[in-house]
């Protein structure tokens, strides 16, 4: 049965009104609603929406970026800092690469990605490949995702998959994308998957996981 | 014809001896010459003789006083990092915590940061080839410069949760960048690039485009024209389809388009305005010479009938482009 309060959460998620949902997420918790479910029914619910909607020609980061603070906002209402954080789906390890300062296809990413319930491991930007390496030999994840807006980074994401299988990490998938890597293919990057969107990449993520499809 | 005139036909969409070719070689000239980029970005003297001898190995139409998209933010109180092969990036912002718009001031290009070396750089390519080949200054549009002002999800986030606070920084964006592109006219630009990479719809919605960005570039191309410009060109990547049709009113005569804008869709957007593009800018550094001249000459086939076309890349050229890639665009114009 439809739940008023559930759709006012959806809603405003996906108006990326980060005040109406975190208010919609505090009726919900005082109705009794289980945080589980306002994960579910309302979280998911709209970042289903927001993908259908974000086909690439609809795409646009700014409404991204809104609908994804939105749901930090949320996140945050119903697991405070501190708290234990609910189950994920998998760890997904992102990074701009060294000499990359431009991040905010990965922090888009990052939110997308919460919001679809992993748990991300954020390596920042100007992240040299090592320290990438290392922090994926740590966390086990089940991809990590390199963004890129200059050429000057491809060469870095072509020594990966090496790298990464020196370090016997060459099961961990390799994702890739940003406005420069995004006009290489997947072959001429040595990575798994090149995404077209924020969207894409999660579809791939999903694909993996095991959880979705392709 | 000569390259001012050959630019000249195809604007007014009358039939040049050929069709004109601008390569968008920025930090390209440097590689090319053996000079740091970094080096580049900062010396007017060096970055107008690493332009003259890309133009006189590839024989193009145009010559670029560019530096990166940090001047007009480093200008204004940015502080940047500089690299040896990189362009400069941001290290901290110029309008952050608690700044205002009001306790910023328009900084005079003649005297401020690198400014006056872009000036330079326009100055020493206008003796260099006169009136036979464009010479091209560059501005951000006020969109990218707010972004570069702030930090770009900062400046995104602002313009929805204080609308009226970003439409003042744009409003003080606008000014930087008039003052800023009519100084290189004066000094010798032919015309001043518009670049506005963070207009393109793959980062807002037309709607917001429409409101905040649409009003101010018509203000500045009006100030270009008005100080001489021979043309206004409007440079945003991306998937621009859905506001291309907007260009005409803006004032702009040369629209770029990126390699993800189909030609037909673009000819269809604007009938009536001169195109240039598409070429994939990492083409340049991943394709041969043959997939470049073949590309280019199915694009010249697009508009063989139409008209109102400068061959080019949708992009930069990157740094590390080879060579014979860009020789073999210039070269297509001339089969």
């Amino acid at each position: 049965m439809s739940n008023p309060t559930m759709d006012l959460l959806v809603t405003a998620l996906l108006d990326g009104d980060q005040a109406q949902a975190i208010t919609a997420t505090r009726n919900l918790c005082d109705a009794g609603v289980g945080h589980a479910q306002i994960i579910l029914d309302g979280v998911e619910t709209a970042m289903v929406q927001l993908d259908a909607k974000c086909t690439v020609e609809a795409f646009n980061l700014l409404e991204i970026m809104l609908a994804g603070r939105a749901v930090m906002g949320v996140m945050k209402e119903l697991y405070p800092p501190g708290t234990r954080s609910p189950q994920t789906k998998g760890t997904v390890v992102l990074a701009s690469l060294e000499g990359d300062i431009h991040d905010l296809g990965k922090n888009v990413l990052k939110m997308i990605l919460i919001a679809k319930g992993y748990r991300v491991v954020d390596c920042g930007k100007d992240c040299p490949v090592e320290k990438l390496i290392d922090v994926s030999g740590q966390e086990g994840p089940l991809a990590i995702g390199v963004s890129g807006l200059l050429t000057s980074v491809i060469p870095q994401v072509r020594r990966l998959r090496e790298k990464m299988t020196e370090r016997r990490l060459g099961n961990i998938s390799i994702m890739a994308g940003g406005a420069t890597l995004k006009q290489a293919s997947a072959e001429s990057l040595n990575v798994d998957f090149v995404a077209e969107t924020a969207f894409d990449g999660v579809s791939h993520l999903e694909y993996i996981a095991g959880g979705g499809n392709e | 014809m000569n390259s001012i005139e050959r630019i000249k036909a195809a604007v007014n969409f009358e039939i040049p001896d050929r069709v004109p070719v601008i390569a968008q070689v920025f930090g390209h000239a440097a590689t090319l010459a053996g000079i740091a980029l970094g080096e580049y970005v900062q010396d007017g003297d060096l970055l107008a003789r690493c332009q003259i001898q890309a133009l006189e190995r590839y024989d193009y139409d145009a010559v670029f006083a560019l530096m990166d998209v940090n001047v007009e933010t480093e200008a204004v109180g940015s502080n940047l990092i500089y690299r040896a092969n990189q362009y400069p990036d941001v290290k901290s912002y110029a309008f952050s915590g608690d700044a205002t718009v009001e306790s910023l001031s328009v900084p005079d290009p003649h005297e401020t940061a690198r400014m006056p070396e872009l000036l330079k750089a326009v100055r020493l390519l206008r003796q260099a080839v006169g009136d036979d080949v464009l010479v091209v200054g560059c501005v951000l549009g006020p969109m990218t410069l707010a972004t570069q002002l702030l930090g770009i999800e900062t400046a995104l986030y602002l313009a929805i949760d204080e609308p009226e606070q970003f439409a003042d920084l744009m409003n003080f964006a606008t000014e930087v960048v008039i003052r800023f592109g009519v100084a290189q006219i004066e000094a010798g630009a032919h015309l001043p690039i518009v670049f506005d990479p963070s207009s393109s719809p793959a980062v807002i919605p037309r709607q917001f485009y429409r409101e905040f960005v649409l009003p101010r570039l018509k203000r500045l191309f009006a100030a270009f024209k008005q100080t001489g410009a021979i043309a206004n060109w409007l440079h945003i990547a991306g998937p621009t389809e859905s506001i291309l049709s907007s260009y005409p009113q803006a004032g702009v005569d040369i629209a770029n388009f990126d390699y993800s804008v189909n030609p037909l869709e673009a000819q269809q957007a604007i009938p009536q305005t001169c195109l240039n593009g598409n070429i994939k800018s990492l083409s340049f550094i991943e394709k041969t010479p043959e997939a470049i001249a073949e590309e280019s000459s199915g694009l010249l086939d697009w508009f063989a009938d139409r008209g109102g076309f400068i061959l080019s890349s949708g992009c930069e050229i990157p740094p590390e482009s080879k060579p014979e890639n860009v020789a073999a665009m210039v070269l297509a114009t001339r089969k």
